[in-house]
């Protein structure tokens, strides 16, 4: 049986040492790796004292046991810190094939310190780790240009970089982190935290196999895995429309987000659904490592150069939700957000909470700089992303977030925020399983712990008591919604893109294979809620108010018309059941003393418990 | 007036109800494709499979007809779609969503999803009809 213990690398960026550590194989059996394992390495070190961009807040980049392995799905790397944008725990995954190649130097995670005292990137090979010179690209080269730049420079087109532009340099709250030209570590602004160490890129080459404890009994079930995942409606479905299928369904069911979460209806919807793509600008398709699903798009556009095409949220962000119906002019500022290191979904969010706020005539054109913010200007949405990277214009007050933007303009409640973080683009009235996970994700308003509007739209897992329940349900959501959440953990800690519709069995099958263990479901959905409650617990420390589980006025108006016209979700009656299924403390919203204790979470007892009481 | 589903005579009544309504006329005047529903028996029973054909042309229905099996077998419709009698009639009854029931298998579709997908009232405004030709059991 092969060794496949966790083996993390530590890089110094002040002092320019490194040094490698094991995780303990108890611990890598209960929290698995991903922000799972992420949660438990950085739990002491993350503290309401450090800044995010202090230099000694840690950046971890972190694998799943399952990453690279070739299993359904299973390129992803998860990205830990403090969040520059809400002060909490932040996390952020992202496929392409950094995540495997990282694996691949024989490493499984990669943590960051200290502050380089100029502009650097980081170049691991094997076994050789190399701090060198990025002077050169620091305030001159995006993303996509870093990535070649370093390609060429280290001559090898085989490694893998992860980068950051203007953003993350000049350190916006929502700045991302970019691989495989436009796979994008997007959310709770990470990308800043890797500008204020000075740190521009970090490339990654390796010639390791990636240790499989049981290759024999592996190989058959990673086969029998993609061809049931390749054969999958849902994977159908992203394949030959993208992750933008839906649109024309969920305007139907009033999932999708229209003017800023202020209209039922948009006419447009057609115009920027994954199927107009086919039919209009898609040329091919683009797959992460070993994923069969391949889900990303490649599209031409009018200047005739084929590029990355927009997923869901970015079409929908710079869609409907600024009531734009021009593939075209959606996918180019998609692209200029990934150019600059910037998530499309925070940067579209500011843009909305602008064009509303003209609308309603709270901003005017003094304020705006003789902008036309009115619904559909292409233009103008497009002048605002290049203002909020380069902090011009109203863009300099966009650029702290839709928060702050706001409550600068004294309509607090208008922004479509959780905790700090933008809300993407399920629109909770249309889905009430959406609002329960908004209001308690870790990281604030995130589709991916868990993706929860798959349920709503049909996605049972009937094996795991998951449901399929009205989508205007209260609180009889709530367990399914909380075992959902716990059920996305394991799979974002395992390395598994949560697209991948894999029987539950036969993702306990695999992971035992890979890594010689003995989870079963309910061990595995243990390691969950662990993993759950753990960041909780963190985000407790670093001074989260229960009160913060909610969401804004805007978010819970009912609209007039359309599939989600009439209803707003329960949300205060499904949030006190919520706790007490969690077993949280309803005075503090702490996870119990005995849950935690339940859950080998004794060890954070004196951190949450007794040092505050 | 309810019938046995399925039956040719249910068929029938779906037809007339289709080619009459002027709701489905205007949301469905772009759709061009023909199914071809095969409706299987449920775990236990005897009954064999049964097959509809519907050419379904700018808001109308062309042509409606049950095929028989070595029909079935060489037609080539631009779209199919498979279930067992049970699950098509949870759809026809409004206790199944149809597009959540193709996206989850529950109804197999055969052809093209972009197609499908790009026109989702279309099918909502389809099974909207079939529901109201009502299903005597």
């Amino acid at each position: 049986m092969r060794d496949t213990s966790f083996r993390l690398l530590t890089v110094d960026l002040s002092s320019g040492e490194f040094s490698y550590s094991t995780i303990e194989a108890v611990d890598h059996m209960a929290y698995l790796g991903g922000s799972g394992l992420g949660a438990k390495i950085l739990f002491h070190e993350l503290t309401i004292e450090l800044p995010p961009l202090n230099p000694q807040a840690p950046l971890l980049l972190i694998t799943g046991p399952l990453t690279g392995t070739g299993g359904p799905a299973v390129g992803r790397l998860a990205i830990c810190g403090k969040s520059p944008a809400t002060g909490l725990w932040a996390e952020s995954n992202i496929g392409g094939f950094f995540g495997t190649e990282l694996r691949k130097t024989g490493i499984d995670g990669l943590k960051i310190v200290g502050k380089a005292s100029k502009p650097v990137y980081l170049s691991i090979c094997d076994d050789e780790v190399d701090i060198r010179p990025a002077g050169h690209l620091w305030g001159s080269k995006d993303t996509y240009e870093t990535q070649d730049a370093i390609r060429g420079e280290l001559g090898d087109t085989k490694t893998r970089v992860a980068c950051i532009g203007l953003a993350g340099e000049t350190k916006i709250r929502f700045a991302s982190i970019l691989c495989d030209h436009g796979r994008v570590a997007g959310r709770t602004g990470l990308g800043a935290v890797m500008g204020s160490k000075n740190l521009k890129a970090i490339a990654v080459r390796g010639t390791k196999p990636i240790p499989i404890a049981n290759e024999e009994r592996f190989g058959p079930l990673r086969r029998k895995a993609n061809i049931a995942l390749r054969n999958d409606m849902l994977t159908l479905a992203f394949r030959e429309v993208g992750t933008a299928s839906a649109t024309e369904y969920w305007e139907h069911l009033g999932m999708m987000p229209k003017k800023y979460f202020s209209a039922g209806v948009f006419e447009g919807a057609e115009k920027v659904s994954g199927s107009q793509m086919v039919d209009t600008i898609l040329t091919g398709y683009k797959a992460c490592h070993g994923c069969v699903i391949a889900c990303g798009r490649r599209v031409r556009l009018s200047d005739g150069v084929e590029r990355k095409g927009p997923e869901y949220e970015t079409i929908m962000g710079f869609g409907p939700n600024l009531g734009i119906d021009d593939l075209e002019a959606i996918t180019r500022m998609g692209e200029w957000c990934d150019r600059y290191g910037m998530d499309t979904i925070s940067v579209s969010n500011a843009i909305g909470l602008a064009f509303l706020l003209f609308e309603r005539e709270s901003l005017n054109d003094d304020d705006t700089g003789g902008l036309d913010l009115r619904w559909g200007n292409a233009e103008a949405a497009m002048q605002l992303v290049h203002e909020i990277a380069k902090r011009e214009g109203l863009g300099k007050q966009l650029a702290r977030g839709a928060k702050a933007f706001a409550s600068q303009h004294g309509v607090p409640e208008m922004a479509a925020q959780v905790k700090g973080l933008e809300v993407p683009y399920q629109d909770p009235r249309g889905s009430s399983g959406m609002a329960l996970v908004y209001a308690t994700s870790p990281r604030g308003a995130c589709h991916n712990q868990g993706d929860y509007y798959m349920v709503e739209t049909g996605m049972s897992i009937d094996e795991i008591g998951i449901d399929f329940l009205n989508r205007r349900a209260g609180v009889e959501k709530v367990a399914n919604v909380a075992r959902h959440q716990d059920w996305t953990t394991v799979r974002n800690s395992l390395g598994m893109c949560i697209f991948a519709n894999v029987e539950s069995k036969m993702v306990v099958a695999i992971l035992n294979e890979v890594m010689g263990w003995n989870h079963s479901i309910e061990s595995l959905m243990e390691t969950g809620e662990r993993a759950w409650n753990l960041k909780r617990a963190i985000n407790m420390r670093l001074g989260l108010n229960k009160d913060e589980d909610r969401l804004p006025k805007h978010l819970m108006k009912e609209l007039e018309d359309g599939g989600a016209a009439g209803y707003a979700p329960p949300l205060d009656e499904m949030l006190k059941a919520y706790y007490d299924f969690r077993d949280w403390d309803g005075e503090t919203g702490k996870p119990s003393k005995d849950r935690l204790k339940k859950l080998g979470l004794d060890w954070i007892l004196p951190e949450i418990w007794e040092a505050q009481a | 007036m309810a019938q046995p589903f399925p039956s040719e005579a249910w068929l029938n009544d779906f037809e007339t109800l289709l080619n009459s309504d002027e709701q489905y006329a205007e949301i469905a005047k772009n759709w061009e494709g023909d199914f071809m529903f095969a409706i299987e028996p449920d775990k236990g029973s005897q009954d064999e499979n049964m097959y509809y054909y519907m050419d379904l042309w700018h808001g109308k229905c062309r042509s409606a007809k049950t095929l028989t099996q070595e029909e079935a077998k060489h037609a080539k419709p631009a779209f199919i779609l498979r279930a067992t009698r049970s699950e098509f009639i949870n759809v026809l009854t409004g206790k199944l969503d149809p597009m959540q029931a193709m996206l989850t298998r529950r109804l197999r579709l055969e052809g093209s999803m972009t197609y499908v997908l790009r026109n989702v009232p279309t099918v909502f405004d389809f099974v909207r009809c079939a529901s109201s030709v009502g299903i005597v059991e």
